[in-house]
């Protein structure tokens, strides 16, 4: 895309090049040939074209991500059940702050002070992964949980496939919808 | 660096916090942000004076709430705060730009074609984001009045990590500055002020909000009847992730007559009604973590 903002034009709310994640972006170009222009209440109306505009999306997912994590550590605690569970959710949150706090301050002592989110993005996406990879291997409930977590990484990539080949269209029917 | 100095970086103004959000913004993905969020916004909680604050004006604005309600409001409160001031920081050093709606589009075209103007704005929302849209659409230089940080640690962090796209002046030689801000206005520029707190010893005009007695900043009134221009209530409000609306209304015009008590006293209380009408709607944005209400502070 080679514009990154829009303006006064209400059906560029759900453009693919507003999502993050390539199952979303397909959903969202599936989506974009159906729609007509909607009503919109503002009076005037400013879009930026942001990979990490959608709200929906990114809950979903730091939902989803929360309680795959929650699950893991629920699972290794010796409490019972509702304990677990609630210790697990906690012990989530601040694992999520690992690769954060510590991805974050390596990277500034080997490349320097600056954006560093999509590396990090990377590395917590890699550990969530290798985590998935070992409870998925288990013989307890959590195994369904590491399957789904590797499955939607699969189905995501094979989502990024079909955007690849399907490029064209997509650059050309954002355009359509943004001019 | 003394004990003391080195333990100040720690308050709630300190400069630690500050650098943290920085450091947060530049290394948290997109995809954990709520989380993050959600997680700050319970720690916030722990802020005691700011949670009480909040909590005493939550009863004002809502009369039939009781504490344990308005203490789930309070973390809402909290939650829209910290995403506001992630975002804002994001704009700084990221340049990532909201989303943006806009209502009163007549009035916020006829601020931009007048003549110099008051922007009068309240502690909602993104009001560091809203200057920086003004001053990137607009051709108009935007001036804009603040408090400075108590912590000179932070004032110099935040120096630092300004954008340079608005002018601010600090609030701190009342004097001088009614009169660089007269100059300023009747230059054309537009100069945004915070009217609904009280901070410093500054000189204040007698409000009524939610039918009880405040106080408000009475400079911008003087301003505006002393430069003749009119003041524009703006303020931005946060939709959700990366989306605000900026609400322009009616403009105040304060006529000058022989009684200049009553005229400060009409232009106050249609400020006042859009303050009451905003907040009223938008609690859950309106920054004020001190109590706002004499009556309700003591």
């Amino acid at each position: 895309m080679t514009f990154h903002l829009v303006v006064d034009r209400p059906v560029a709310r759900s453009l693919p090049s507003r999502h993050r994640f390539a199952l979303s972006r397909l959903a969202a170009f599936v989506r974009l040939g159906r729609r007509s222009q909607p009503q919109e209440a503002a009076e005037h109306l400013i879009l930026a074209i942001d990979r990490d505009q959608t709200g929906a999306e990114m809950n979903c997912v730091a939902l989803w991500v929360l309680a795959t994590a929650a699950s893991y550590f629920a699972v290794a605690l010796p409490f019972p059940w509702p304990l677990s569970i609630l210790a697990g959710v906690a012990l989530a949150i601040l694992a999520i702050h690992i690769p954060i706090v510590g991805g974050g301050f390596l990277l500034r002592l080997l490349i320097g002070d600056g954006d560093h989110a999509s590396l990090v993005s990377a590395a917590t996406m890699t550990l969530l992964f290798i985590a998935s990879g070992y409870f998925a291997m288990t013989s307890s409930w959590v195994r369904f949980v590491g399957w789904l977590f590797i499955g939607m990484l699969v189905i995501n990539g094979i989502a990024a496939l079909f955007l690849w080949l399907l490029r064209d269209k997509v650059r050309s029917a954002e355009e359509r919808c943004v001019r | 660096m003394t004990r003391s100095a080195w333990w100040r970086r720690f308050l709630v103004r300190g400069v630690v916090w500050r650098q943290l959000l920085r450091f947060g913004v530049l290394n948290t993905p997109s995809w954990t942000e709520p989380t993050v969020i959600a997680f700050w916004s319970l720690f916030f909680l722990l802020w005691g004076p700011g949670r009480r604050g909040v909590m005493r004006n939550l009863a004002v604005i809502k009369p039939r709430s009781n504490a344990l309600g308005n203490f789930v409001r309070c973390y809402r409160v909290f939650w829209n705060y910290a995403w506001t001031i992630a975002d804002n920081v994001r704009f700084k050093e990221l340049r990532t730009i909201p989303d943006w709606e806009f209502s009163g589009w007549d009035h916020f075209q006829q601020l931009q074609a007048g003549d110099g103007a008051i922007l009068l704005t309240a502690h909602m929302g993104s009001y560091d984001l809203g200057a920086q849209l003004f001053s990137e659409t607009s051709t108009r230089r935007i001036v804009m009045v603040r408090a400075p940080e108590a912590d000179p640690e932070t004032r110099q962090f935040e120096e630092h990590h300004g954008t340079g796209g608005v002018h601010v002046e600090f609030n701190t030689r009342p004097a001088e500055l009614a009169f660089d801000l007269l100059d300023n206005v009747r230059s054309g520029d537009i100069v945004a002020i915070q009217g609904d707190r009280v901070s410093g010893p500054i000189s204040v005009l007698p409000a009524m909000m939610f039918g009880r007695a405040t106080s408000v900043p009475a400079g911008p009134f003087a301003l505006a009847m002393a430069a003749r221009v009119p003041i524009y209530p703006v303020f931005v409000v946060r939709l959700g992730r990366r989306r605000y609306r900026l609400m322009t209304s009616r403009p105040i015009e304060i006529t000058r007559t022989a009684d200049r008590e009553a005229d400060f006293a009409r232009a106050v209380a249609q400020w006042m009604a859009e303050l009451e009408r905003v907040v009223a709607d938008c609690w859950f944005q309106w920054f004020t973590f001190e109590p706002y209400w004499p009556e309700k502070a003591a």
